[in-house]
């Protein structure tokens, strides 16, 4: 098991195309990608509870696109301070500022900007006022040393080329006894340069 | 991932559930091909 790590690749390129990707997503979450997105996706192969988020603004649940689960590892402390790093239209933070409460603090990240504009959106239908979204890149984040309880993602980390920056500025923030639990893609077989270097393999 | 998180400091790092994440789409056979899924993960500071 393995993530794919670039060999040559042009990161600030990889960076725009990502922005790019995802601001199409948030601008039309039903318009043609190769991955899924979706509330039903969401239930269906990652085993969120439909119902749940069927009670979430569309807003947030219509561009999901994550690749995993990150709710089934523990439960969020309640009264704890998340922070979701890719939060995209806000459908993870919506439903990790239910679990800790409004005694708790959930920041979302983002380097899209229509991402960004939707996940507040979102927060502001679903009443969430102990939710915030901040715009910034993975490897620079806006946050106190030692402050978070836990992070969460779904399946953003593997487009960052350089996961060891990402990590070392995860466990900057996250306080002693703290945790990360997130989805991600990983890679069974080893890549080719080719692959690796192929910017439409990373941004899908 | 696993190595990565531990460099980076964090401890009993490991995988713990997977998906199949690219069932029914587009890529779905590029994903097999490379044994592509998703992945949940934790790891404890």
């Amino acid at each position: 098991m393995s993530i794919a790590c670039p060999v040559n690749l042009d990161r600030e390129k990889l960076k725009s195309e990502v922005r790019a990707t995802y601001a199409k997503v948030a601008e039309n979450p039903n318009g043609d990608f190769h991955f899924h997105r979706g509330p039903e996706y969401a239930a269906r192969l990652l085993g969120y509870d439909l119902a749940e988020l069927r009670t979430l603004p569309d807003t947030a649940t219509a561009p999901f696109a994550g690749v995993g689960n990150p709710f089934m590892m523990d439960a969020l402390p309640a009264g704890g301070v998340i922070v979701d790093i890719g939060s995209g239209a806000g459908m993870d933070c919506l439903l990790a500022a239910r679990r800790v409460g409004t005694g708790g603090a959930v920041v979302g990240i983002d380097m899209t900007d229509a991402m960004l504009a939707r996940a507040r959106r979102s927060a502001s239908e679903a009443g969430s006022n102990h939710v915030r979204f901040e715009k910034a890149d993975m490897t620079g984040l806006p946050l106190e040393s030692n402050s978070v309880d836990v992070v969460i993602s779904n399946g953003v980390i593997n487009l960052a080329p350089d996961k060891e920056a990402v990590f070392n500025e995860l466990c900057r923030v996250v306080k002693p006894g703290g945790r990360l639990q997130f989805a991600d893609i990983i890679v069974g077989t080893e890549l080719s340069e080719e692959a690796r270097n192929n910017i439409d393999l990373w941004t899908g | 991932m696993i190595e990565a998180l531990q460099k980076s400091g964090f401890r009993n790092a490991r995988a713990c559930h997977f998906f199949d994440s690219f069932l029914g789409t587009t890529k779905e056979a590029v994903a097999r091909k490379y044994g592509v899924r998703g992945a949940n993960f934790v790891a404890y500071k």
